[in-house]
């Protein structure tokens, strides 16, 4: 059945099914492991990184993007996108100009929930013309809105998007998912610190050869974004790895 | 063929063109010897040799005739041959027995000299303090056409009723035939299929319909053992993410449970930790997928 009706995008199945939405998010699977963490202070996002080729240069391979940058630096909004990587680009400039547009218009800047709605229109409206075929991409959108307050947003290629508390993306986004469902607790994310280990221990769940591969940004209330490099992230690993041989210790001294 | 206003593409019966394909069968039937010849290279192309390591001459027999045994584990796809690789060749010392040789458009090299778990190979291994137990890590694609070639050399065409085979396997997620919407399947999971003869309890739970198991493993290996009365098992994995992937790997696990492969394994976090350096670290960042 699925071959008859899933070569247009503008042709539901007599199931229900949009074919071309479902696959294109199966391209969003091709990419690299992204998480989002929405703390009480701060917000995280991490994603795995993999190597470069040779003759490439690494600065023009960045997965986390700033959408939008304020002179004071109190709020600002930046995004992850994993799946194809020309969609993602054409996609972050459209909302860059969103942006400013607004902040000119309404000489306010964009609230994370409005830019991020202004996205997922696009990505639904693509889902609904015929000859264009949907995104290919996921996106986490994270920052402060002026009342001071984290978000983190997703939408899918569908253009669908909803607040989360923490969420993941790309490849074996579920895994990570699911451990995120068990890890996530309010005292985890009071604390910045535990927050930014919850994130690096979410994505070594999935991503292979541990700390190397893992990029990682915050953004706390009234601070510009910081990059981790990657001796701090091997730091947070080290750290987590340390912890988990205690809480092993701790657990084979309670059963003997 | 035919293109709706939607872009969908159908078939469309065509009468102006019934009458040039009588004409078109005919001239095929007239096959000049160049045809033969042509036809005849391609065979040869594609014809599947098992052969020795050491001397590169190919098996009299096949290979369950010279080397009998009572245990016979197949690996298909490079998740199913990396289990294996780490969890099972590494507890004991295999001693390589044979290699299968064959090409087809699949194959990106024809020097099955260099192995790497990168490059598509077949090589067929017995377990030095036990021989009867035979291991194949498979990582080439067989075309439909060589399948029974394959079978016919590995298995040859004697019944073995005192061997068990175990098949490993890996299939993406999307062909799994549910009600329910791919994206909440927990995907990588296990599905297991076995002939009638094999009478041990599955690692978990049997392939419903009316999902069907596709290439070497079911159309060769199953069905053979199915006819010949052979008991075997097939697990196979549905994951999402085809290429050498941890999770995938590890979603094979509960097999080491099974009676085959119970006494074959013994140290698992050690396994563990060699599974994680056999995956590929150098993966370049594609620049299609971010």
């Amino acid at each position: 059945m699925a071959s008859r009706y899933d070569r247009a995008i503008t042709v539901f199945s007599p199931d229900g099914h949009l074919f071309q939405v479902e696959y294109a998010q199966e391209a969003v699977k091709k990419g690299s492991t992204a998480v989002g963490i929405r703390g009480t202070n701060i917000v995280v996002l991490g994603v795995e990184k993999k190597s470069v080729a040779k003759l490439q240069d690494e600065r023009t391979v960045r997965k986390i993007c700033a959408l939008d940058d304020h002179v004071c630096m109190a709020f600002a909004v930046f995004t992850i996108f994993i799946g194809l990587t020309a969609d993602a680009r054409v996609v972050i400039n459209r909302a860059r100009v969103q942006c400013q547009s607004h902040k000119l218009t309404v000489e306010d800047p964009v609230t994370v929930e409005y830019i991020t709605r202004f996205i997922a229109t696009l990505k639904q409206k693509y889902t609904q013309s015929n000859g264009r075929r949907p995104f290919g991409i996921s996106a986490l959108i994270v920052g402060f809105d002026d009342d001071g307050i984290p978000r983190l947003y997703q939408t899918d290629p569908s253009g669908t998007y909803h607040a989360w508390k923490a969420n993941a993306i790309g490849r074996s986004a579920k895994t990570v998912r699911e451990f995120l469902e068990k890890n996530y607790t309010e005292d985890a994310i009071a604390d910045d610190n535990e927050a930014i280990k919850l994130a690096i221990r979410a994505l070594l769940e999935v991503v292979q050869s541990g700390g190397r591969n893992i990029e990682l940004a915050i953004i706390k209330r009234n601070q510009p974004l910081k990059m981790f490099s990657a001796k701090e992230i091997e730091l947070q690993v080290t750290e987590i790895e340390k912890e988990k041989e205690e809480a092993e210790k701790k657990k084979s001294k309670k059963s003997a | 063929m035919a293109a709706t206003f939607f872009g969908e593409v159908v078939k469309a019966p065509c009468r102006a063109g019934t009458e040039e394909e009588e004409e078109e069968e005919e001239e095929g039937r007239r096959e000049t010897p160049e045809d033969r010849e042509v036809r005849r290279q391609l065979a040869r192309k594609r014809e599947v040799r098992l052969l020795r390591r050491q001397t590169k001459t190919s098996l009299e027999v096949s290979l369950l005739e010279k080397y009998p045994c009572s245990k016979f584990i197949i690996a298909i796809g490079n998740n199913a041959v990396a289990f294996l690789s780490s969890f099972v060749m590494n507890s004991g010392v295999w001693e390589e027995v044979g290699f299968a040789k064959l090409w087809n458009e699949w194959c990106r090299t024809t020097d099955t000299t260099h192995l790497s778990p990168a490059e598509a190979f077949c090589i067929f291994y017995h377990l030095k303090s036990n021989p009867s137990v035979i291991l194949c890590q498979c990582s080439c694609y067989v075309a439909e056409d060589q399948q029974y070639q394959w079978l016919e050399k590995v298995f040859g065409s004697c019944t073995r009723k005192n061997t068990q085979v175990t098949i490993l396997t890996c299939r993406h997620v999307t062909d799994y035939k549910t009600s329910e919407s791919t994206g909440s399947l927990p995907a990588p999971f296990l599905k297991a299929l076995k002939t009638q003869n094999f009478k041990d309890p599955a690692c978990c739970s049997l392939l419903e319909q009316p999902n069907i198991v596709h290439d070497l493993p079911a159309a060769g290996v199953l069905s053979y053992c199915q006819v010949w009365k052979i008991p075997a098992i097939l697990y196979l994995c549905y994951t999402d993410v085809m290429k050498l992937d941890l999770i995938t790997v590890e979603a094979f696990k509960p097999i080491l449970s099974s009676r085959s492969l119970k006494s074959l394994v013994k140290n698992i976090p050690q396994s563990t930790e060699i599974l994680k350096k056999l995956m590929t670290t150098n993966e370049v960042q594609s620049n299609i997928y971010t």
